[in-house]
């Protein structure tokens, strides 16, 4: 076959190494922000990509524990301590808690002494 | 080392991994854009407008193993662009300088005209023939990779290569085709 192409050598920009050279070197440096911006955007994912699955396991342990020591807190204690501890925490007194948990109705004397002493 | 691998270098910054994108693609970038504009100069500057803005946009190439054929499209969108603009502004006729500083001005000289009238003649084609004829011709490709790269098929690459050929024969003659050819 008789090789018919066309001779564009003089138009072929990588002919003159040297100049070639200078136009991939003024393409680089321009790109140099860019590519300067991309290792670093990399470099975040990494880190981000090596402290994950540590964080994920430390995560899961700390869930475990977590459930665990829940779960043994609240079959140590029976009902009554649970009712009582919650009437102290919101300061209602003692003994009216008892008669709200007993749904046993106080006097109006016994309610008046109650109050009085926690006054 | 394969454009997908460069391509995924590339999107993390590697230097090294960008310019070996440029320095294999620079001549076909520059013959699209070369077939957009009709002179080396600003051929050159679509060309690094174009390698920016690829690097811009790598995050978008779906098949890495394609660049080429993305590559093209921005570089004939740049090309496109900046000829529009020229023609706007009209700042900058067009012009067939050398693009290189003379080192030996009769060999330059000589180079120059011979660049200024393959321009011209590239002028009287239309952009789909210069840019088959450029990437064939002076690129080195193939069909198949030309009709990849610029979604056309093979047989009106090989059509267009013809037609190019002919009316470049035409335009510079066979003695001066002749005549170059043996330098």
């Amino acid at each position: 076959m008789i090789d018919d192409r066309i001779d564009f050598s003089s138009l072929d920009p990588t002919e003159d190494r040297e100049r070639f050279d200078d136009i991939v070197h003024s393409i680089t440096e321009a790109a140099a922000g860019q590519l300067a911006a991309r290792r670093a955007r990399a470099d975040v994912f990494a880190q981000l990509t090596s402290w994950w699955r540590p964080l994920l396991a430390a995560a899961v342990i700390t869930g475990i524990v977590s459930i665990g020591a829940l779960a043994r807190s609240q079959t140590a204690t029976t009902p009554a301590e649970t009712e009582i501890g919650l009437a102290e925490a919101i300061g209602v007194p003692e003994q009216i808690a008892d008669w709200v948990w007993s749904e046993e109705a106080p006097s109006a004397a016994e309610l008046l002494v109650v109050l009085e002493e926690e006054g | 080392m394969s454009d997908a691998l460069l391509v995924e270098r590339a999107r993390r910054g590697d230097a090294a991994a960008f310019e070996s994108l440029v320095r294999q693609h620079y001549r076909a970038a520059y013959s699209v854009a070369l077939a957009v504009l009709g002179n080396g100069m600003d051929a050159e500057d679509a060309c690094q407008d174009a390698f920016i803005k690829a690097l811009e946009r790598l995050d978008e190439v779906r098949k890495p193993e394609r660049f080429v054929a993305w590559l093209m499209q921005i570089v004939r969108n740049r090309a496109r662009n900046l000829r529009n603009y020229r023609r706007v502004r009209n700042a900058k006729p067009l012009e067939t300088v050398a693009a290189a500083g003379p080192s030996n001005p009769g060999a330059d000289a000589e180079r120059s005209e011979l660049r200024g009238r393959l321009e011209t003649a590239l002028g009287d084609l239309s952009e789909i023939q210069r840019e088959v004829v450029l990437l064939h011709d002076l690129h080195g490709w193939k069909h198949g990779e030309i009709a990849g790269a610029l979604d056309i098929s093979n047989g009106m690459s090989r059509q267009h290569l013809y037609n190019a050929r002919k009316l470049l024969r035409e335009r510079l003659g066979v003695s001066t085709l002749e005549e170059y050819s043996n330098d």
